[in-house]
């Protein structure tokens, strides 16, 4: 099992300043799985209780050099700490630009997989390494990580993965996140469970409902992706929580209940600056599945080397939809 | 739903529009000095008086007069009053105030279900609302008339800031605090009493910048429990000591404390850029009152 790789400016440019930090707000640990054409990193994506997340980078995204080899089809996945990961990179690219800055030549970021006796221990670990070299010097950084997965355990990430990746019939796009996050974190006080509809006709609507208490917010119009269908007349006059009842009934709008802490720790994600959201239910409402847009920089074209989803695991479909 | 949201329109006692929910979220804040407040709300032609106690010994007032409002229809028959839990329509309240946006609300009672009602009405693409569940009110525990302890007023205004401060410095001696007052040399003493002792006293003459006006024609002094004092201040809204107006403190009948703040419902700054006068509507202004109980060993002296 072997993997060796080295980081490119891009790649550490996403991983550090965006990336990094957003995926460490939704979990400590994740998972790093590493194919020959991507690496990956996932959330609960085996336990599959409450919030997951992939983030899906094509190798030349991130590194180049790139060189991996194992017995399963060259894949290999192991839990890391998303903390550490982040310190360790942070501080080789310091090291990096100090090195550059003094005029050496041409230093890089090496990352690989090692085994090593740690002190006080006669058992040999794990460890990803990364490794600056300057022209008299060289700064190796361990990060821990667990056992690289069994055969069987990779086999049930992958087949996890592909299904994650089934999209919802609708989506409904949402540009301004930092406008969603604002509101959701005021209205995290209220309440801890947040119904969600999603309509065919471009209507997103959360709502927070206790017995003292209904807060909601509806944003109408969205540019929908996928099934889409003309509003009736009929129900711009009716409250939000009508009209969206009636969708359901309709079978133009799908409904979820999910965990108001999980909506605001994926929103956590506009750190890693995407340029938009899609919102969509799946079917039977499964789930909440959140996905967020990259643009090649300086176009409107997506940039397909990069993915970042996040489902989130119903609690229950609301029963209170007549 | 739609036939009953027009007819309660119709019937509403209450429909007012609000433009900036910050200042009002500043003032209700300002009350707060637990977890779990219950809070009275009532309507009349004048404005809207939200009412919370403690212990039957303190009592606060936010008076949100009509001016503070750009609508303010009332209609109703004497002077409706509603219970809601205070941190729930403040956390409510806090959800439709989106900084850099103009927010711009509609608040309505009673709803079909005697809830309050609230509504974002600045945008047609999205909205926020809320329905608030209310309760039948107690009855105010005690009699919170406000007297006069005699023919001229015991009072003396202080900064903000500085009120603030003396207040937050007696929390070691905890307990309670005694405050007097007296004419010769006109003075103001805050002297907490518990584990130490600790005080700190204004000079009328020495201190005209931090105590404002002052006014004592004989020595007072009454206890009152530090906890009930330091929620008249606790909760301040930053604009209250950054403006740094002044607190009104009055000794009334029997010793009871007046504590008199002015918050700021300016609006937002991004609106106050056009104004090249800098000059603050005076009627944007909500009074909050609190009421403290002496206790009872602390006896005129």
């Amino acid at each position: 099992m072997k993997f060796k790789a080295f980081l490119t400016d891009n790649g550490v440019a996403l991983l550090e300043k965006r990336f990094l930090p957003a995926l460490d707000k939704i979990d400590k640990t994740c998972n790093l799985y590493l194919t020959r054409d991507h690496a990956v990193f996932l959330h609960n994506l085996l336990n599959g209780d409450g919030l997951q997340s992939v983030a899906q980078f094509r190798i030349e995204a991130l590194f180049d050099g790139y060189r991996i080899s194992s017995q399963n089809e060259d894949r290999i996945a192991f839990a890391v700490d998303l903390s550490l990961l982040h310190r360790a990179i942070r501080s080789s690219v310091g090291i990096c630009n100090e090195l550059t800055a003094a005029g050496s030549a041409s230093e890089r970021l090496q990352i690989k997989l090692v085994k090593k006796l740690p002190a006080n221990s006669t058992q040999p670990m794990p460890f990803l390494t990364f490794e600056t070299k300057g022209y008299k010097s060289a700064v190796i950084q361990d990060v821990p990580i667990s056992k690289p997965m069994s055969r069987a355990q990779v086999l049930e990430l992958q087949s996890a993965l592909d299904s994650a990746q089934a999209l919802p019939k609708t989506l409904v796009q949402v540009h301004d996140l930092n406008q969603l996050q604002s509101f959701v974190d005021r209205m995290r006080h209220v309440g801890d469970v947040l119904n969600v509809w999603i309509s065919k006709h471009g209507d997103l609507h959360l709502q927070i409902s206790t017995t003292l208490i209904t807060l909601g917010a509806e944003f109408r119009k969205l540019v929908v992706l996928g099934e889409r269908a003309e509003a009736p007349r009929e129900d711009r006059s009716l409250s939000a929580q009508a009209r969206s009842e009636r969708a359901v009934t309709r079978g133009d709008a799908e409904a979820v209940q999910v965990s108001v802490k999980h909506f605001a720790k994926s929103l956590q994600c506009h750190t890693a600056k995407p340029d938009c959201a899609f919102y969509g239910i799946a079917e039977q409402g499964a789930c909440l599945t959140v996905i967020f847009q990259f643009f090649i920089p300086g176009t409107r074209q997506t940039d397909k080397s990069i993915s970042l989803h996040c489902s989130f695991f119903f609690l229950s479909t609301p029963s209170n939809l007549g | 739903m739609s036939s009953s949201a027009i007819g309660a329109e119709e019937t509403a006692d209450l429909l007012c529009h609000l433009d900036n929910v910050q200042g009002i979220v500043d003032a209700l804040s300002s009350v707060r000095w637990k977890r779990h407040q219950d809070a009275v709300i009532e309507v009349s032609e004048h404005g809207i008086v939200l009412i919370v106690e403690d212990s039957g010994c303190l009592q606060a007032k936010v008076y949100l007069q009509r001016e503070l409002f750009i609508r303010y229809d009332y209609s109703a028959q004497g002077r409706p009053r509603f219970g809601v839990g205070l941190g729930l329509f403040v956390d409510c309240l806090n959800t439709f105030s989106v900084p850099g946006h103009s927010n711009t609300i509609e608040i309505r009672y009673p709803g079909p279900d005697m809830q309050l009602l609230l509504k974002s009405i600045d945008s047609l693409d999205a909205c926020i609302y809320a329905e608030i569940r209310t309760r039948i009110p107690d009855t105010i525990s005690w009699d919170y008339d406000f007297e006069p302890a005699g023919s001229s007023p015991l009072s003396f205004t202080v900064k903000s800031a500085a009120l603030k401060e003396a207040i937050d410095d007696l929390e070691w001696p905890g307990s309670s605090v005694q405050i007097t007052l007296q004419p010769a040399p006109p003075s103001v003493m805050f002297k907490g009493e518990g584990h130490g002792d600790l005080q700190i006293e204004f000079m009328y003459y020495a201190n005209t910048d931090l105590l404002i006006a002052f006014h004592c024609d004989h020595a007072v002094s009454h206890r009152y429990k530090y906890k009930f004092l330091r929620a008249t201040t606790s909760n301040l809204p930053s604009n209250v000591t950054k403006d740094n107006r002044g607190s009104k403190l009055t000794i009334g009948r029997g010793g009871m404390l007046k504590v008199q703040h002015l918050v700021s419902v300016a609006r937002s700054a991004a609106t106050h850029q056009y104004n090249p006068s800098g000059y603050q509507q005076p009627s944007r202004i909500a009074y909050v009152e609190f009421f403290v109980k002496p206790e009872v060993d602390g006896d005129d002296t």
